[in-house]
């Protein structure tokens, strides 16, 4: 059935992009183009890892921010 | 990213900064990061699809399904994605 998510597969990554990336690889292994679920997937996941690595960077400069600000 | 042998970075710096936006609007990213991390989003990539690929072969199926992605962000990443088919699977 139609798939509803609340979040676009378009937002980090345009998807032609991404399906070029995963249709080379695959290909580079031996392997016929995936559905372009796997694709919207990995844009998915991607957005969550940069997501999380911003999340991280956030918290130890405003830490380090913190140590000046002290001393 | 572009030119020559090398395919296009997957993701560009308007969007990183939006996504930076989206997280904290106070956050500011240097250039070096965010150099940085543009070849982290590559690398996430290619590790990615290498290692769902390899799983696709052992399974001896002839391409990459949505199984085998799920499997790999959750053993490597601890990451789950909702919205993907079969959520009903998860406890």
């Amino acid at each position: 059935g139609t798939q509803i998510r609340s979040c676009k597969d378009e937002f980090l990554v345009p998807m032609h992009l991404m399906q070029a990336r995963v249709k080379a690889t695959c290909a580079k292994h031996g392997l016929e183009e995936p559905s372009p679920e796997v694709s919207a997937l990995l844009c998915h996941a991607l957005h969550e890892r940069l997501k999380t690595i911003v999340e991280k960077l956030a918290v130890i400069a405003q830490h380090r921010i913190d140590l000046c600000v002290k001393m | 990213g572009g030119g020559g042998d090398q395919p296009p970075q997957i993701v560009n710096k308007p969007r990183l900064q939006e996504l930076v936006r989206e997280v904290d609007p106070t956050v500011q990213l240097d250039d070096e990061v965010e150099d940085l991390m543009l070849q982290m989003a590559d690398d996430f990539i290619d590790t990615s699809l290498g290692t769902a690929c390899s799983f696709a072969k052992h399974r001896h199926s002839s391409n990459v399904e949505l199984k085998d992605v799920q499997l790999l962000l959750e053993r490597q990443w601890n990451m789950w994605i909702p919205g993907f088919g079969n959520d009903e699977l998860r406890p």
